[in-house]
């Protein structure tokens, strides 16, 4: 078994694991850290896979996603600490059937799927982010561009949403007044 | 080197069933966000797989993971909005008590 494999099969397992504690636990707040985890397993697998670029990406911006994701867990739920183990689910078995046939089908598709060739030379960690580079700034990049402007896009409109609408407010008042 | 390419596909898989049981069985927005993330993340190791192990030399696959970065990014930011929009008028995100919201 190379290294490569144990390596992958390790950091997989935590990924799946931790994927698991998410909806397992009663608190938001290690639920919050379990995801955490799940992620960096999963940015860890790309570092596995020689992805270093993406890999070294995936944890820094999951660690931060994550910590937000927690803060809003705390502010949001009636009981973040799981004290009161409240029971937060619905339709149980209706969706564990759904997650278990999409596992069977994604499975079957991948283990009888014929793959071809398998590559085994790869280019450097910096030969690799160069040719990145060159893609992004060249063949991709309006799709590079539209990303960003998606990003802005959906980083004004959610300012926008969770806002309150300042001439709602007298609205509202009069009409608790009635 | 074909059963590294299988073991990460595999746990794409698995990584997907868990999130898709998350976000339909949960009844809190941010829990259901958190298996949409979840999806996601597989779709990113099937990504990485698939460029390392089959086409390492066209960058438009990990091109496409930065894109599918972009897609989470903004989910959480839309995702986060709405909760907070959510919870200013209604006081709670919990989902059995949106359903005014069902057409």
């Amino acid at each position: 078994m190379s290294a490569q494999l144990a390596f992958l099969a390790f950091f997989g397992a935590a990924a799946l694991w931790f994927a698991v504690v998410v909806f397992r636990t009663h608190s938001m707040v290690r639920s919050a850290l379990a995801l955490l985890f799940s992620q960096t397993a999963v940015g860890a697998m790309f570092l596995v896979m020689q992805a270093e670029f993406l890999g070294v990406l995936q944890i820094m911006m999951m660690a931060t996603e994550m910590s937000v994701m927690a803060i809003f867990m705390v502010m949001f739920m009636m009981d973040p600490g799981g004290l009161g183990a409240m029971e937060m689910t619905h339709q149980k078995k209706r969706s564990l059937w759904a997650g278990g046939l999409a596992l069977i089908a994604a499975l079957g598709v991948s283990w009888l799927g014929n793959w071809g060739p398998v590559a085994t030379q790869l280019a450097l960690p910096a030969r690799q982010t160069e040719l990145l580079g060159i893609e992004l700034l060249g063949r991709s990049m309006l799709i590079f561009e539209s990303a960003g402007l998606t990003i802005l896009t959906a980083m004004i409109a959610a300012t926008m949403v969770a806002i309150t609408p300042l001439e709602d407010e007298p609205k509202k008042e009069r009409h608790h007044g009635h | 080197m074909v059963i590294e390419l299988l073991l990460a596909l595999g746990i794409g898989a698995g990584l997907f069933g868990v999130g898709l049981y998350g976000a339909l069985s949960q009844t809190n927005l941010v829990m259901i966000m958190m298996g949409v993330e979840l999806m996601l993340a597989a779709a990113l190791v099937n990504l990485v797989a698939f460029w390392r192990y089959l086409h390492p030399e066209a960058m438009s696959g990990q091109m496409f993971v930065l894109i599918v970065m972009t897609v989470m990014a903004v989910e959480m930011a839309v995702g986060f909005g709405v909760a907070i929009a959510r919870f200013r008028s209604r006081g709670s995100v919990e989902m059995e008590e949106a359903r005014e919201l069902k057409g």
